[in-house]
């Protein structure tokens, strides 16, 4: 008995360490051979279109080399990347990964930055602070990288951006949007809206788009909901509207029937609900389950295909705020959509546009820097203007604390894929 | 009216948890092993369910096909670990069953199985009607879930009570050792405990998925503590107690969420009422000193 008990356990260990081991690097899918029709490179006049509140100068562009871009050459400059691809937040991260992938691909087939290739070190933080600060130092100290990105949650992404900060390397949060992560200082930059913005629209949406007043908040308790529904409140309270329920629920929850009998019973014209995908789906399938018909407003954390599937019919109809707008004509968002269904085979979602983004604005400003030095990259994302290589919208310029200020759109379900409900283009209302 | 609502709310809430609580008391009985890897089998169950109703698109196809394999995989369970550990001291197959937990999980999470991604469970109310009156309602969903956690609860019963297989589980859960010297088989009938108890499990994952519309490598993790609760609220090793306090939980979930809202989230609840319970009863509601 003894023998074997020893022998389990030992089994155990060597098991447990084997499947450790090929834990992190596992997930990343071989990008399949793509016919390169990059059709990209005539982004420079797109730029013109976009009604920007500075419409001084055109974009200084990424050299769109015309035809046959020279393929990059010498030493590759290195990009941090972590995101979760396992735990609970593995399907953000995976798509998250996947897209800073797809874009740094899309770049080096137009010639690489600074003609040199770019390449992206890789880890998985599993969407945990402790380890996305462990991942940090390993970036800054081990792989020597010039800059970073961030593809995870607020919490993950708060815990890494200061030690980022104190090496004086540069870092950009894809899609956390909690406003502590760029308050820690001027090295740290965000491409997704801050929350409180993406609150304030949402209000926005409800009192002047749909012309509704009472409303019901449904709150993911978490920095994200938190933050979200402080903007909604804020600007909820400038232009009149009444809260007439207010309720937390915790990250993961899928019972919402209680709640749901609540709302019924508020007397609420309309739902203002913060969560995740997964979380939303549930809500929406049971509010429509229990009888529950009125409008139903979210934001990008709905932004996935996979809450239209898991919802089913009854996600028809949701409304949400976002930074992706599907409906776009713009080149990059038509490339980025396009060629991330073609290589990995389902369709993209917000998260995943956001990195993408996240590595087109770096790959911009080492080129536009002419180097890889801290200071200069820093300098050319500050000084950013009316950028319109990426897939989430154009960016029209940073604010001095390093959030971004473009139009957000809003998307409606309709017939099982978001579409263009309203895009906000007022830049008092979208400025954070 | 309201309160109605709420309440049948709650009794398909406390059917979900009465089932994975079932197969764990089961388990619990006959081998006094805390069996948390069961929260693994509930999602393996799911699995299967969602990948056989996609295959062949009829639920009750998928119910049982997911309710033969997870049965056979908690009998390899049993087979692979607790049997070589079932004379050593407690904690040790306690210990590999955290383990087999978290190993399980993250092999769940691989691409080649069930991947990052939540998948969706759309079988609907498997074409049974809805129940709709003017002071409560059950969707079709609801009136599937109720039915099916009746009859699986009525088979247990009847093996329980009318079968030798029954009787042999309850001599071994009242004195393993006795139970063999009058002969009987004690391997055969602890696998078949197990069989029918991850069965349980299996289908219950099969019907939070499709009641959730949603199927995802660590859909367990809620289930490996919360199915503790039950059964040590309702007294370890007695299934009568499991039933009793999944109603109780399911109904205090639903009602103190529903008056006072999240003052806490729902899943702390659970563990705020069995400090409580174990305060006036540490035995539990129905269990025996």
């Amino acid at each position: 008995m003894k023998s074997k008990l020893s022998f389990l356990l030992i089994a155990l260990v060597i098991l447990s360490l084997v499947l450790a081991g090929c834990a992190p690097q596992a997930t990343p899918t071989a990008p399949a051979e793509q016919p390169a029709q990059t059709e990209a490179p005539q982004v420079t006049e797109a730029a013109a279109e976009t009604e920007a509140p500075q419409p001084t100068e055109a974009p200084m562009e990424t050299e769109a080399p015309a035809e046959e871009p020279a393929a990059p050459s010498g030493e590759p400059i290195k990009i941090g990347f972590f995101s979760p691809t396992t735990g609970f937040a593995a399907a953000d991260g995976t798509s998250a990964l996947q897209s800073a992938q797809l874009a740094v691909k899309i770049i080096n087939e137009r010639g690489g930055v600074l003609g040199r290739p770019l390449e992206l070190v890789y880890y998985d933080d599993a969407a945990k602070p402790d380890q996305a600060s462990a991942i940090a130092r390993k970036l800054i100290e081990q792989d020597k990288v010039v800059a970073a990105i961030s593809g995870s949650y607020s919490g993950a992404t708060r815990a890494a951006a200061p030690i980022f900060q104190e090496a004086g390397i540069p870092m950009l949060s894809a899609y956390a949007i909690h406003p502590e992560i760029t308050k820690t200082g001027n090295m740290i930059f965000r491409i997704g809206t801050l929350a409180t913005t993406q609150g304030r629209v949402g209000a926005e949406l409800v009192g002047k788009v749909m012309n509704l007043k009472k409303v019901a908040i449904l709150t993911i308790d978490n920095d994200f909901g938190i933050s979200l529904t402080d903007g909604f409140k804020q600007h909820a309270a400038e232009i009149g509207l009444e809260i007439v329920l207010e309720e937390k629920y915790p990250l993961g929850e899928t019972e919402f029937r209680p709640i749901i009998g609540k709302i019924k019973a508020s007397g609420a014209e309309v739902v203002y609900a913060t969560g995740y995908y997964n979380e939303a789906a549930n809500l929406v399938s049971q509010a429509r389950d229990e009888g529950l018909e009125i409008p139903i407003i979210g934001q990008e954390g709905y932004d996935s295909p996979k809450f239209i599937e898991l919802a089913g019919p009854a996600a028809e109809g949701v409304i949400i705020t976002t930074d992706l707008n599907r409906d776009s004509e713009r080149p990059m968002t038509r490339l980025f959509l396009e060629q991330y269904e073609a290589t990995y085979g389902e369709k993209a979602d917000m998260v995943g546009a956001s990195a993408f983004d996240a590595v087109m604005v770096l790959a911009y400003a080492i080129n536009t820097a002419g180097s890889t030095d801290p200071q200069a990259i820093v300098k050319a994302i500050s000084e950013l203007k009316n950028f319109e290589d990426v897939a989430s919208g154009p960016f029209w310029y940073y604010t001095p604390e390093r959030e971004v200020v473009r139009p957000i759109s809003s998307q409606i379900v309709r017939d099982g894929a978001f579409h263009l409900y309203h895009e906000f283009t007022d830049e008092a209302l979208v400025k954070p | 009216m309201l309160v109605l609502q709420n309440l049948s709310n709650a009794l398909i809430l406390a059917c979900t948890y009465i089932l994975m609580a079932a197969g764990l008391t089961m388990v619990y009985g006959v081998l006094k092993v805390l069996h948390i890897a069961h929260a693994s089998v509930y999602t393996v169950g799911a699995f299967v369910g969602v990948l056989t109703f996609s295959w062949v698109g009829n639920f009750w196809i998928a119910l049982t096909v997911a309710m033969l394999v997870s049965g056979v995989f908690g009998v390899l369970i049993y087979r692979s670990t607790y049997f070589y550990l079932l004379n050593s001291p407690r904690t040790v197959p306690l210990i590999a069953s955290v383990g087999m937990f978290v190993m399980f999980t993250d092999l769940l999470q691989k691409p080649f199985l069930m991947g990052a991604y939540q998948r969706a469970f759309p079988a609907g109310g498997a074409g049974l009607p809805a129940i709709k009156t003017a002071l409560f309602s059950f969707t079709a969903k609801q009136v599937l879930i109720l039915i099916v956690t009746v009859i699986l609860l009525a088979i247990v019963y009847l093996i329980l009570t009318r079968t030798k297989l029954g009787l042999s589980w309850q001599a071994a859960s009242m004195d393993r050792e006795m139970a063999s010297a009058v002969g009987i088989n004690l391997n055969q009938s602890i696998a078949a405990n197990f069989f029918l108890g991850s069965a349980l499990a299996g289908a219950a994952g099969v019907l939070v998925g499709v009641y959730n519309n949603s199927v995802f490598a660590t859909m367990g993790d809620l289930p490996s503590y919360k199915a503790f609760i039950i059964i040590v609220l309702g007294g370890m090793g007695s299934l009568p107690g499991a039933i009793l306090a999944s109603l109780i939980l399911a109904i205090v979930e639903n009602f103190l969420v529903a008056s006072i809202g999240y003052v806490l989230p729902r899943d702390s609840i659970a563990f705020l009422v069995l400090i409580l319970m174990l305060m006036f009863r540490p035995n539990g509601l129905l269990g025996r000193e």
